[in-house]
């Protein structure tokens, strides 16, 4: 299903005031006007009242004050404010209005980096066979297996002359690399960011030539489209041979060094070690030893630690592009768009690193326009197995995402996601480059839970108290506050049970449980296969602390020698294994969930925290908002018809009229 | 009076209150019947909870902003606001975007809803560029812009030294008026009109005896400034 549709509405705002009010009229059954600037007639059955009311309509449900055509078409007799109403309640403003309310609880945008590590491609120069610089893309801590440059760039200091390293400024004096070495140790490779059609054997459709009809807003900076000497202009990039490799399994790889050999047992030597490395070079890790020659898969992290085979795929999809030596920037997107990504501020050169995490809080929006937009029932903001998203989240879903497991997961025989919150084969086919073309996905899989299952909020709200706070908070309108309790000394690491603590955390971690499953930081789904509440095999020894391949993921404050507790999980087991799609089922039954949307829609509408005075006003929104079937249309238009909100704000008439 | 006389006076009254005193028994005030008041008269309420006006959010105010400007995208305004006559009436959205009292939900910095010395500030700089530019559009292209093409002051003024004519004045005010405010001056306070036609009658008498270097005529300038006083208008950001 296209979301195309509906994100052109956006182009609404840019048309003409008086294409729009023409659109408009249209839409209102043609009403003649008289826009004659020069005539300036008083309605003679409008009161002061009305055209308040009306600008506040115009406020609430066109996201701006009415036109002075729009004012003379309101006075005309034939005006109906039910039917002005109606049809604002189906256009983009109302829908904007609405994801506002939700956006400034939630906050879902990032102010993070997103670094998996598989997925960075840094760019450094070497000189070439014939002095002129040349840009080389590489991989952070790829295995090679040349001594000389495993873990390490591709080309040895022994034949750059410099050591170089991602994040830092390369040591030492730049020499010619030669021809023999540049093409053994690196290939030319026509990448995604490039070339739209970087999945073919030979690609032509190069980026500002072949290349149709590019997403207007889908533009990499200027750094990525020229070579070293800035004018002319990339069709190719070199990359690092292991770098550009395409398979999707490889091989764990062992070199047989199990221990560090200084190249001079005399502690007062510089020691050497192969090509000139100022590091030794890594040794075979007990996994590998004891899984050599395993398959791994390659897009994941364990092809990037184990699997000298394992590269970046095809046209280098799998990875995004630095256009310098560390955090430097790729591609233009705006730092600001309040009014929306067709009307944004800026547009300015951004880091790799926050290309994903932009595109998270673009689908968390997206999500929710949707669902005002197409009126769904308003429970599948927790419920929604559905998502809405766009090229480069097809890119980070399929590719990118899984770079972000597995670590300590190995210990637990998890080499890749096991059931990843958005299945990868649910994922539509769009390419990283249509950043403006939106798709809803109609089922995420069966981990999704609308919003909370999505990289945004688990990253926004990094831990699982972080997590059930927000849930609590946004949903149930429900604070934690603390008592004023002295805290009195305690060594209960249970804090439902420790004296001051309990007061919050006697519902805070019920709620922290139900996403014990979601690594903290991160979005990896643990299975209960393989990490089960309750695990009998991490035990504390008899130093009272768990072994190094439990520690990160299991609580040695809830550990004994029978077996360990999943972090976050003893709250609730039971709420562990319901992980957050539970919270959702659980959180949509309460009565509260219903009445709380209707406490937050009725205040951002009246303009006023609701009181104890409007009670029965909210007893009666909330019924008819329940047997709607939890449709927000039907709220809104209750809430905007109902004398309440006529009356609203309206404390200062005096001050109104004594505004001179 | 002496002080013995005043003495002597205190004491007989003091006696006199005493023996009035004395005189009555404790007054006993019999327990009432429970019935309920008896309705003298009717009269409607209004329970509804009363709030003060609120600021217009700034995600509206900029829509209104940039449906006054022509309906351009913001980028577009402000290449336009900015011009290229080095004026300096505008400096660039991300300039005021926190100002304005945007949420900035990446920092957790949650909306404004309540003006501040900084914001009024941003409103007074957009307002005085949104007018002299409209302005600019309106009046003062080389090729005259069809009435219903103008954005803000969609009505013709004298090439002449002005008239200072209030009858004149009043359907150009009530446009504009419209324009800011959503609803015709003759709705507005009575003194309302007069009050703006003062301000226009002042600036257009000091712009043509001061003789100032401006882009605009003594009318032009009077009408820009009645277009300054529309923009901070607090009807204009309360709703």
């Amino acid at each position: 299903m296209d979301y195309v549709v509906r994100a052109d509405r956006l182009k609404f705002y840019a048309m003409s005031p008086l294409r729009r009010f023409a659109l408009a009229l249209l839409s209102l059954g043609a009403i003649s006007i008289a826009a004659d600037a020069g005539s300036a007639q008083t309605s003679p059955t409008k009161t002061l009242d009305d055209y308040k009311h009306f600008r506040v309509l115009a406020i609430d449900l066109a996201g701006r004050a009415p036109t002075r055509e729009e004012v003379t078409s309101f006075e005309q007799p034939a005006f109906n404010v039910d039917g002005w109403i109606d049809q604002h309640l189906t256009g983009p403003a109302y829908v904007e209005r609405m994801t506002r309310i939700y956006m400034d609880l939630l906050r879902l945008e990032p102010n993070l980096n997103f670094s998996a590590a598989p997925a960075q491609l840094y760019r450094t120069d070497v000189n070439g066979p014939d002095g002129k610089p040349i840009h080389v893309f590489y991989r952070s801590g790829q295995r090679r297996t040349r001594e000389a440059t495993d873990g390490e760039f591709c080309l040895s200091p022994e034949e750059t002359g410099q050591v170089i390293r991602p994040m830092a400024a390369p040591i030492g004096a730049a020499i010619n690399v030669t021809k023999k070495i540049l093409d053994q140790y690196t290939v030319v490779v026509k990448p995604w960011w490039l070339y739209r059609d970087y999945k073919e054997k030979s690609p032509t459709q190069l980026y500002g030539k072949g290349w149709a009809n590019p997403d207007p807003d889908y533009r990499p900076v200027e750094a990525l489209l020229n070579e070293a000497d800035g004018k002319t202009p990339t069709t190719e990039v070199r990359v690092c041979r292991e770098e550009a490799g395409t398979e999707a399994v490889g091989h764990i790889y062992t070199s047989g060094r199990v221990k560090n050999v200084a190249a001079t047992p005399d502690p007062n030597v510089k020691p050497k070690y192969a090509g000139g490395r100022v590091k030794p070079a890594p040794l075979d890790k007990p996994y590998a030893i004891a899984h050599k020659n395993e398959a791994v898969p390659c897009d994941g992290k364990m092809g990037l630690d184990y699997a000298p085979t394992c590269g970046c795929g095809i046209g280098l999809e799998r990875c995004a592009p630095n256009s310098g030596n560390g955090e430097t920037p790729a591609f233009y997107y705006p730092n600001h768009m309040p009014l929306g990504p067709g009307m944004p501020l800026d547009d300015v050169r951004q880091s790799a690193l926050r290309w994903y995490p932009y595109w998270w809080s673009r689908e968390a929006v997206h999500f929710i326009n949707y669902l005002f937009d197409q009126d769904r029932d308003f429970r599948e903001i927790l419920t929604g197995r559905e998502t809405v998203i766009n090229g480069p989240l097809t890119q980070f879903y399929k590719n990118i995402q899984r770079g972000n497991c597995c670590g300590p997961e190995v210990g637990f025989g998890m080499l890749e996601e096991r059931e990843p919150l958005f299945e990868p084969k649910n994922v539509p086919d769009l390419e990283p480059q249509d950043v403006g073309t939106w798709k809803v996905v109609p089922d995420r899989g069966a981990r999704a839970a609308g919003i909370l299952t999505t990289p945004m909020f688990l990253e926004k709200y990094a831990s699982a108290r972080a997590r059930g706070a927000a849930l609590y908070n946004a949903f149930l309108c429900k604070n934690f506050n603390a008592e004023k309790t002295q805290l009195t000394p305690s060594d209960n690491p249970n804090l439902m049970q420790r004296p001051g603590c309990q007061n919050c955390h006697a519902t805070l971690e019920p709620l922290a449980a139900y996403f014990a499953r979601v690594e903290p930081n991160s979005f990896v789904f643990l299975p209960a296969a393989e990490f089960p509440a309750r695990n009998a095999t991490c035990k504390k020894d008899k130093n009272g602390h768990l072994n190094g391949t439990c520690n990160p993921l299991y609580d040695v404050a809830f550990a004994d020698n029978t077996g360990a507790m999943l972090r976050s999980a003893y709250g609730s087991p039971e709420h562990a294994d319901a992980a957050p799609a539970g919270a959702a089922q659980d959180i949509t039954k309460m009565p509260e969930f219903a009445s709380c949307a209707v406490e937050r829609v009725t205040s951002s509408f009246l303009g006023r925290p609701t009181t104890p005075d409007d009670e029965a006003l909210l007893a009666s929104l909330t019924s008819d908002f329940v047997k709607s079937g939890y449709r927000m249309r039907e709220l809104v238009k209750n809430i905007v018809k109902s004398s309440s909100y006529r009356k609203a704000n309206n404390l200062s008439s005096t001050s109104w009229r004594g505004g001179q | 009076m002496s002080t013995a006389a005043n003495t002597k006076y205190l004491l007989i009254c003091s006696v006199f209150s005493i023996a009035a005193c004395a005189a009555h028994s404790p007054e006993i005030v019999p327990a009432s019947s429970p019935e309920a008041l008896r309705v003298t008269a009717t009269t409607a309420a209004d329970t509804a909870p009363k709030e003060d006006l609120r600021m217009v959010p700034p995600e509206a105010y900029m829509r209104t902003y940039l449906t006054l400007f022509g309906g351009l995208v913001p980028v577009e305004a402000q290449k336009r606001a900015r011009g290229g006559d080095g004026a300096a009436l505008f400096d660039t959205w991300d300039d005021y975007v926190s100002a304005l009292g945007f949420p900035d939900y990446r920092l957790d910095v949650p909306r404004q809803t309540q003006t501040n010395a900084l914001m009024v500030a941003a409103f007074e700089r957009l307002g005085v560029a949104l007018c002299d530019r409209t302005l600019e559009h309106d009046l003062k292209s080389k090729k005259p812009v069809p009435m219903n093409q103008r954005l803000v002051f969609a009505f013709d003024i004298p090439r002449a030294p002005a008239s200072l004519d209030q009858k004149a004045f009043t359907p150009k005010f009530d446009l504009m008026h419209r324009t800011f405010l959503g609803y015709p001056a003759q709705l507005a306070p009575p003194d309302r009109e007069a009050r703006f036609f003062k301000l226009y009658s002042e600036t257009v008498a000091d712009h043509a005896k001061d003789d100032p270097k401006s882009r605009f005529s003594p009318e032009e300038e009077g009408w820009a400034t009645v277009c300054y006083a529309f923009v901070r208008h607090p009807e204009f950001h309360l709703y």
